[in-house]
C-alpha cells in the first residue's frame, strides 16, 4: 500500500511553505468557480505542475501533465471534429470540462498531502494565529487520512474471507447492502482509533493555553513571494480581466 | 510523587459502562516503579488514566476524590498542566501518534509546552543518543515496526521530560527483541530517578526493575507484592488470580496435549516470492503445515510472517505455487477455504447482530449456527450488535463466522495482543478444541500461548523458513530458548520502494545517463520512423485527387520518405549502441557486486546453492540484465511513448477509427496481460525445474565415476531423466497456459490495419469521412503495427527477466557473516566454546556447546556422525555465524576480526584437499605467500612429501593438475599439510584428517601430523578413536550436546556414551584383525 503521505522534501529543490500550499489550495477553489477561460485554468495548472517539479514530485507532475494535455487535446480535438453525434460530444465535453476545471483543486490538495509534515501545518497554522481550537480538528483530519486508507486495507482483506465482492454490478444491484458492508467495520474501527488518537494528543498537551512553539521552521521565502504574485495575477487575469474582456465583447 | 485520595472513577456519559475504579488510596514514590496488574476490565487501566488525567478530562465519568502529581491536582487541573509532569505511552502503536514523521513525533510534547527552538533540539539530540534511535531519526512512522513506534513513544515522553511516566500495556505488540529494547529503557527512565506507573499483563520482563507490583480486581486494589513475593507464587496462585507467568523459563507445555502427530501436510507451498514495493519479503522454497495442527509462527517483527500468511490465505499477491490437501489454488479459492483473525478484529465485523454476522454469505442453519456460538461461549450475546462486544468476545465472533462458513485453515494475527491471563488459557482451550476438525496458524509473539496449544513451530527470519519443528520435549526447550535468549540488536532499514525498472537501473549507476540518452535517441528514431508514412499520405492523396504524381511535385515527399528511414535507422542504430554500451558495463558492476558479496557470505551458505545454481546465476541470471537495459527499458519506452502519441494522432484524424483501434488495443493488451498472469503463476515452478535440472546434471557428471564403477547406471540415470521430463513438462505447461493468449494478442496487433481497413471503407461509403482522411489514418495504423508488436515482444520476456533478476538480487541481499575489522588481539591461543547454538537448515546441530580448548594442548572432538564435531570444527573457522552464545579466541570474539586476520590465527584442514591448477609448489606456498622456495621445500620435507614429489615428472614444478592424478589421497593429504606447515598458525583444526591413512604412510602421516601440532592449540576430530586417545582432553558429542569430557582414562570410567563408541570401535579393529592387514595401526 502506498503510504506517501506527507513525505519528506529530502529531493525537493525549494522550500514552499505550507502557507502558500494553502493559498494554491484556495486559489484552485476560485479559479475553479470563477473563471470564465480556458487559457487561465491552463497556465494555472501549468503553474502547479511545475510547483510539483519544484518539491521534487518529478514525475507526479509529469504524468499529471500528460493527462491534462491528452484531456485537452480530445477538447480541442472533439470541438472540431464533424459529424460526432451530439451525445458523444457532450459526454466528452462534460468531462473533459469537469477534468480541467476539477484539475487544479486536486493537485493543489495532493501537494498539501504529499508535501507537508504534520508539524509544519501546526507551525503554519501557528504563524497564522489561528485559534488552537480550530487548528487541531483541521489537523487531526489530515492525520487521519492515512489511517483511514490503511483501515480500508483491512477491511478489503477482510472481506476477501467473507466472500464480499464490491465490484460496479454489486454497487448497482444492491447500493446499501454494499455501502453497509463497506461503512460499517471502517466505522467502527476508525472511531477507536480516532478516540485513542485524541486520548494520546491530550495527554501529551495539545490543547494548552500556552502558546506552542515549533521546531519546524516556516519561513516566507523568495519563493513564495514570487509563486504568491503570480498565483493572485493569474487570478486576477481570468476572474477579472477575462470577465471583463469577454463581457466586452458580448 | 502520586497520591490517589480515595480516588473513585465510574465511566458514565453516552457510551459509559459503569465500570470502574473504587476507593483508591494509594502513595507511589518518587522513582518508584510499579506495575498495576490484574485480569482484563479491573481497573488497571483506568489509573493510568487517573494519573494522566485523562479520566475525568476526556472520558466522562463520576469523580470522586482527589489524585495529586506533585502538587498538582490532576482531577480538577486542566490536562496541558499535567501533561507537563506525566508522560503516557499508550498500548497501540497506531492510534498514539499525532504526527507521520518521527522526528516531528519526539518533538511534539515540548512544542506543546511552548519550549523555543534551540531548547527542543537540545532535548531532542539528547533523547537521540539516550534512546539509541539514530536508525529512527526522519523516518515515516508508517514504515516502522511495532517495536520501533513504541521506542519512538517512549523517545517523545522522554523528549518533553515529565517526572513521572505512565505505560499502558506497552509490550501487547511487541517481539522479543522489542520487548528487551523496552526493558532496557524502562531501565534507563528508572536510573535518572523518574517515577514508572505501568500497566501490564506481560509481567516477565518488568520483575527485575519493579519495586512494587499492585494486583488489582474490579476496580479495587486488592494486594501489593515486591519481585521477589510475586516471582514466589507458584503457577496456580498466577492463574488463579489471572496472571500471566512471571518467568518464561518456568513455562512448560500444557498437559492437556496429546502426542504430537506427523499429520499430512494441508497446505504446501512451493518456491514462494513476495516482494513489497520491489523488496522481496517472502522467499521460501518449499513449506509443509500438517494437517489440524495448531502451528505457531515465529519470528522477530518485519520477518515476513504476516505477508507470508497473507499470501498462504489468498489475499495478497505472491509468485510460486500454493496447494490446499495436495490441489494447486489460485489467490481467490485459497481465500474461500481460509480465513483470517485479525489484530484489529474490528474490520472484520460487518453485521448487525452477533448471529447475522455469522450467517453472512454462508449456507449454515440457524440451528447449526447457534450451536457453534454457543461452543464458542456466546451464545447469550446472539441478538447483540458485534461492536458492543469485548475484544476477546469479538474475536470469537470472528472464529465463529470461519466456523459457520466451512473454513478449512484460520490464520490468526497476534491473537492474544491484550488478553489477559483467562483470555489466553481461554483461547488455547478453544483451539486445542478445534484442532480435530481444522488446522490453526497463529502469528504469534506469546511464549505462553504456543506452549499451551500450538503442536508445530514455525520460526521465519528474514522471509526465510530458519526452522520448523514438532513441540516435543525438544522443541519445547527450542523455542524457550528463543523467547529467552539474548540476540543482535537490529533495525529495520529505510527501506527505498523501486519498481522494476527503478532496481534495474539503479544498478547501472553512472551509466544511467546513457541509458536514458539511448531512450531519447530511440524517441527520435521512433518518431522518424512514423514520419515516412505521412510521406505516402501524401503521395497518395495525390493519386486520390486525380493529381499527376510528377518528379517535381512528389520530390519533396520521395525524399521525405527516404531522409526519415535513413534517419530512424541511424538514431536507432546508435540508441543501440548506447544502450549496450551501459547495458554490458552495468553487467560488469552486478558480477564485481555479487562476487564481492559473495565473499562475505558464511562459506558454508555459499557451498550450499550448489555449483550449478551459482555458475547460472553469474551467468545467465546477471545477463538478463542486458535485456532489460538494453532494450526493454529504452526500445520499449520509445515505443510506447510514440505509439501513444500515434494514437493520439489518430483521434485527430478521425474519432471513429481511433474509436476502433483503441478498441482493439485494450484487447490486445487485455491478452497480454492475462498472459503474464498466467505466465507469472507458472515462472516459479518452471524456472523451479530449471533449477533442479541444473544441479542433477552437475551431480551426475561429477558422479558418473562412482556410477559405472558400481553399476548403479539405471538409478542415476533414473534421476536425470525424470529432472529433463519435469523441465519439458513445466516448460510446456508454462508455453500452454500462454500460447492462446500469444496467439491472441499477436494476431490482434499485427493486423490492425485488418480492423481498420474494412471499417474506414465503410465509413467513407457512408459518407462519414473523406477517404484522404481514410488513407491518413491506414497510414497511422501502419506505423502503430509494428511498434506495437515490438513493446509487446519485450513485455513478453519481463516475467522471466524479472524473475533472474530476483534471483541475483536475492544472492546480494543475502546476510553477510558478521565479521569487524580488528586485528587477532587476543592474550593467548585459547578457544573458548560459550554456550553456543548453531542451527542448520533448520536443524539445531549445536544445542549449547560450552568448553574450552587450551593453548599447547590436543582436544579430540569425539561422537557419532552427526553429533556435531565437524560443525564446531567449521564454527571456529567461522564458516558460519552462530545463532547465539560467543566464540572466542584468547578473550577476543571470532566475529571482532575480520576473516583473514582469523585466517592467520587459525588453520582448518579438511579430509578433502583442493589442488589449484598451479605447479605443486605453488599449490604450497598458499599457505604463506610471502615463503621462499626453500621454505617450500623445507616444509615439504617435514610433511614427509618431499619424497614423492621429487620423483614426480617436474619436480615441485608438476602442475597439480597433471599430477593430482598421480597422487593418492594420502600423499595429497601430506600436501595439505605442508601447507599448514608452512603457515604455521597458532591454532590447527583436524577435521578427519587422517581419513586417507594408509599403512605404508602410516608412520609418516602421524610423523607430520606431529610436527604440525607441536606447540600448538589443536582441535581434532577422528573416527578412530585409536589415534586420539593420547590426546589433553576429549570431549564426547552426542546429538549436538556434550555429553563427557576428559581424558580417555577418565571418560572409559565416567562416561557412558564414550565407552559405547570405545566398544565400538575396538570391535571393529577386531574385525579388522582376522584380515590380518591393518592390525597394527590400532593399538598403535
Amino acid at each position: 500500500m502506498d503510504l506517501t503521505f506527507y513525505g519528506e522534501e529530502d529531493n525537493s529543490l525549494v522550500k514552499i511553505d505550507p502557507r502558500t500550499k494553502f493559498l494554491i489550495f484556495i486559489g484552485s477553489g476560485i479559479m475553479c468557480f470563477a473563471s470564465y477561460s480556458d487559457l487561465g485554468v491552463i497556465i494555472y495548472s501549468a503553474l502547479l505542475c511545475v510547483i510539483f517539479v519544484l518539491c521534487g514530485k518529478k514525475f507526479t507532475a509529469l504524468k499529471s501533465a500528460l493527462l491534462l494535455g491528452v484531456m485537452l487535446y480530445l477538447r480541442v480535438i472533439l470541438k472540431n471534429s464533424q459529424g460526432a453525434p451530439s451525445v458523444i460530444l457532450l459526454l466528452v465535453t462534460a468531462l473533459s470540462t469537469v477534468f480541467m476545471f476539477g484539475f487544479p483543486t486536486v493537485m493543489s490538495l495532493l501537494l498539501i498531502i504529499k508535501t507537508t509534515k504534520i508539524s509544519q501545518f501546526l507551525a503554519a497554522f501557528q504563524a497564522i494565529h489561528l485559534p488552537i481550537k480550530l487548528i487541531i480538528p483541521i489537523a487531526v483530519f489530515f492525520r487521519f487520512l492515512p489511517t483511514v486508507a490503511d483501515e480500508w486495507n483491512g477491511v478489503r482483506k477482510a472481506m476477501a474471507f467473507r466472500g464480499i465482492v464490491i465490484s460496479p454490478v454489486q454497487i448497482i444491484c444492491h447500493p446499501w447492502r454494499t455501502i453497509e458492508y463497506m461503512l460499517i467495520p471502517m466505522l467502527f474501527s476508525s472511531i477507536s482509533v480516532m478516540e485513542e488518537l485524541a486520548a494520546a494528543t491530550m495527554a501529551r498537551g495539545m490543547d494548552t493555553d500556552v502558546k506552542r512553539s515549533s521546531y519546524e521552521k516556516v519561513r516566507f521565502g523568495i519563493v513564495d513571494y514570487i509563486l504568491v504574485i503570480l498565483l493572485i495575477g493569474i487570478i486576477v487575469f481570468t476572474t477579472i480581466i477575462g470577465h471583463a474582456a469577454k463581457g466586452g465583447i458580448m | 510523587m502520586i497520591r490517589f485520595e480515595n480516588a473513585s472513577f465510574h465511566y458514565g456519559g453516552e457510551n459509559g459502562t459503569g465500570e470502574g475504579v473504587d476507593n483508591i488510596n494509594l502513595t507511589i514514590n518518587d522513582g518508584e516503579v510499579v506495575v498495576l496488574c490484574g485480569t482484563s476490565g479491573c481497573g488497571k487501566t483506568t489509573l493510568t488514566r487517573l494519573i494522566n488525567g485523562l479520566a475525568p478530562h476526556f472520558y466522562a465519568g463520576d469523580m470522586e476524590g482527589k489524585v495529586w502529581v506533585d502538587d498538582i491536582c490532576v482531577t480538577d487541573s486542566e490536562m496541558s498542566a499535567t501533561s507537563k509532569l506525566v508522560g503516557s505511552v499508550f498500548q497501540n502503536p497506531k492510534s498514539q501518534f499525532f504526527n507521520i514523521d518521527t522526528t516531528g513525533e519526539l518533538v511534539f510534547g515540548c512544542e506543546n509546552q511552548g519550549l523555543d527552538r534551540e531548547e527542543i533540539h537540545k532535548r531532542l539530540i539528547k533523547t537521540q543518543k539516550e534512546m539509541k534511535l539514530d536508525n529512527l531519526m526522519n523516518r515515516n512512522i508508517f514504515e516502522l515496526s511495532g517495536g520501533e513506534k513504541q521506542q519512538i513513544a517512549c523517545g517523545s515522553v522522554y523528549t518533553a521530560s515529565p517526572s513521572v511516566y505512565v505505560l499502558d500495556e506497552p509490550s501487547s505488540n511487541l517481539d522479543r527483541k522489542a520487548i528487551r529494547r523496552l526493558h532496557e529503557i524502562i531501565k534507563k527512565i528508572k536510573e535518572e530517578g523518574k517515577t514508572i506507573v505501568i500497566s501490564e499483563h506481560r509481567l516477565y520482563y518488568l520483575m527485575d526493575l519493579t519495586d512494587r507490583f499492585i494486583y488489582m480486581e474490579d476496580g479495587y486494589i486488592k494486594h501489593s507484592y515486591s519481585s521477589e513475593e510475586l516471582s514466589l507464587l507458584t503457577d496456580e496462585d498466577l492463574m488463579a488470580k489471572g496472571l500471566r507467568v512471571t518467568d518464561l523459563s518456568r513455562l512448560k507445555r500444557g498437559n492437556e496435549q496429546g502426542e504430537v502427530k506427523a499429520g499430512t501436510p494441508v497446505i504446501e507451498a512451493l518456491d514462494l516470492n513476495c516482494v513489497r514495493g520491489g523488496n522481496q519479503i517472502v522467499d521460501i522454497e518449499k513449506l509443509q503445515l500438517p494437517e489440524h495442527g495448531v502451528i505457531a509462527v515465529i519470528g522477530d517483527n518485519g520477518s515476513g510472517k504476516s505477508t507470508l500468511s497473507e499470501a498462504l490465505c489468498g489475499i495478497g499477491y505472491s509468485e510460486g505455487s500454493i496447494a490446499f490437501k495436495g490441489k494447486y489454488l489460485t489467490e481467490k479459492e485459497r481465500s474461500q477455504k481460509s480465513f483470517m483473525v485479525m489484530q484489529d478484529v474490528n474490520r472484520q465485523l460487518f453485521c448487525d447482530s452477533v448471529i447475522e454476522e455469522v450467517m453472512l454469505k454462508s449456507s449454515i442453519k440457524r440451528e447449526d449456527a447457534e450451536s457453534i456460538l454457543e461452543r464458542l461461549g456466546l451464545k447469550d450475546t446472539i441478538e447483540r450488535h458485534p461492536s458492543s462486544l469485548s475484544g476477546g468476545q469479538k474475536q470469537r465472533v470472528a472464529i465463529a463466522s470461519a466456523l459457520c462458513a466451512g473454513k478449512e485453515i484460520i490464520f490468526y494475527d497476534e491473537p492474544t495482543s491484550g488478553l489477559d491471563r483467562g483470555g489466553m488459557e481461554r483461547l488455547s482451550e478453544l483451539l486445542r478444541e478445534m484442532s480435530g476438525e481444522i488446522t490453526s496458524v497463529i502469528i504469534t509473539h506469546d511464549p505462553e500461548l504456543i506452549l499451551k496449544c500450538c503442536t508445530h513451530v514455525l520460526h521465519i527470519e528474514n522471509g526465510v523458513v530458519q526452522a520448523f519443528y514438532p513441540l516435543n520435549e525438544e522443541g519445547v526447550t527450542r523455542i524457550k530458548w528463543y523467547f529467552t535468549s539474548e540476540s543482535y540488536e537490529n533495525y529495520s532499514k529505510k527501506r527505498k520502494k523501486y519498481g522494476m525498472f527503478g532496481r534495474v537501473l539503479n544498478y547501472a549507476g553512472k551509466w544511467k545517463s546513457y541509458v536514458y540518452l539511448a531512450m531519447g535517441f530511440m524517441i527520435t528514431g521512433a518518431v522518424c520512423g512514423a514520419v515516412p508514412y505521412y510521406g505516402i499520405y501524401n503521395l497518395l492523396t495525390k493519386l486520390i485527387n486525380k493529381q499527376p504524381i510528377t518528379l517535381d511535385n512528389s520530390m519533396f515527399d520521395i525524399s521525405m520518405v527516404l531522409l526519415f528511414g535513413l534517419l530512424n535507422a541511424l538514431t536507432y542504430t546508435f540508441g543501440l549502441r548506447l544502450s549496450h554500451r551501459a547495458a554490458y558495463h552495468t553487467l560488469e558492476n552486478i558480477r564485481i557486486n555479487l562476487q564481492e558479496k559473495l565473499d562475505k557470505q558464511p562459506l558454508g551458505v555459499v557451498h550450499d546453492m550448489g555449483i550449478g545454481a551459482i555458475k547460472k546465476l553469474f551467468n545467465e541470471d546477471i545477463e538478463s540484465v542486458e535485456i532489460m537495459l538494453a532494450h526493454v527499458i529504452p526500445e520499449g519506452f520509445s515505443n510506447v511513448i510514440v505509439g501513444a502519441a500515434l494514437l493520439i494522432l489518430l483521434i485527430g484524424i478521425d474519432w471513429q477509427m481511433a474509436l476502433f483501434s483503441i478498441i482493439i488495443l485494450l484487447f490486445g493488451i487485455g491478452a497480454s496481460k492475462q498472459m503474464y498472469n498466467v505466465g507469472m503463476d507458472k515462472m516459479g515452478t518452471y524456472f523451479a525445474s530449471s533449477k533442479r535440472l541444473n544441479n542433477t546434471i552437475i551431480e551426475y557428471v561429477s558422479g558418473m565415476e562412482v556410477v559405472r564403477v558400481f553399476n548403479r547406471d539405471a538409478l542415476s540415470g533414473e534421476k536425470f531423466e525424470e529432472s529433463v521430463r519435469n523441465y519439458r513438462d513445466f516448460g510446456l505447461e508454462w508455453y500452454k497456459v500462454c500460447w492462446p493468449w500469444m496467439a491472441l494478442y499477436a494476431g490482434l496487433f499485427a493486423n490492425m490495419i485488418l480492423y481498420s481497413l474494412p471499417l474506414g471503407a465503410f465509413l467513407v461509403i457512408l459518407g462519414h469521412i473523406s477517404v484522404t482522411k481514410y488513407i491518413l489514418a491506414l497510414c497511422v495504423s501502419f506505423a502503430l503495427g509494428p511498434m506495437l508488436i515490438h513493446t509487446l515482444a519485450l513485455i513478453g520476456t519481463l516475467p522471466r527477466v524479472n524473475y533472474k533478476i530476483q534471483s541475483v538480487e536475492k544472492a546480494i541481499d543475502r546476510v553477510a557473516l558478521l565479521c569487524g575489522e580488528e586485528e587477532f588481539k587476543g592474550e593467548n591461543h585459547n578457544i573458548e566454546f560459550d554456550n553456543v547454538r548453531f542451527s542448520y537448515k533448520g536443524d539445531e546441530a549445536l544445542k549449547g556447546i560450552s568448553f574450552v580448548a587450551e593453548e599447547g594442548k590436543m582436544t579430540a572432538l569425539v561422537g557419532e556422525s552427526g553429533s556435531g564435531k565437524s560443525t564446531i570444527a567449521r564454527l571456529i573457522a567461522h564458516y558460519y555465524d552462530i545463532d547465539s552464545g560467543n566464540i572466542k579466541i584468547g578473550g577476543q570474539d571470532i566475529r571482532d576480526m575480520s576473516l583473514s586476520n582469523l585466517g592467520k590465527e587459525v588453520a582448518y584442514v579438511s579430509q578433502e584437499l583442493f589442488l589449484f591448477n598451479k605447479s605443486i609448489k605453488e599449490n604450497i606456498r598458499i599457505g604463506k605467500p610471502d615463503a621462499t622456495d626453500e621454505d617450500v621445500i623445507e616444509a615439504a620435507r617435514k610433511a614427509c612429501c618431499d619424497e614423492f614429489i621429487q620423483e614426480l615428472e617436474n619436480g615441485y614444478d608438476t602442475l597439480a593438475g597433471v599430477a593430482g592424478k598421480k597422487l593418492s589421497g594420502g600423499q595429497r593429504q601430506r600436501i595439505s599439510f605442508a601447507r599448514v606447515l608452512l603457515k604455521d598458525s597458532p591454532i590447527i583444526v583436524l577435521d578427519e584428517a587422517t581419513a586417507f591413512i594408509d599403512p605404508e604412510n602410516e608412520k609418516k602421516m602421524n610423523d607430520a601430523i606431529e610436527e604440525i601440532i607441536r606447540n600448538k592449540t589443536v582441535i581434532v576430530i577422528a573416527h578412530k578413536l585409536s589415534s586420539i586417545v593420547k590426546a589433553d582432553k576429549i570431549i564426547v558429542l552426542n546429538k549436538g550436546k556434550i555429553v563427557g569430557e576428559g581424558t580417555h582414562a577418565e571418560l572409559t570410567n565416567g562416561c557412558e556414551e564414550y565407552r559405547k563408541l570405545w566398544n565400538a570401535a575396538r570391535a571393529s579393529s577386531s574385525w579388522t584383525l582376522k584380515g590380518g592387514k591393518y592390525d597394527d595401526s590400532y593399538d598403535a
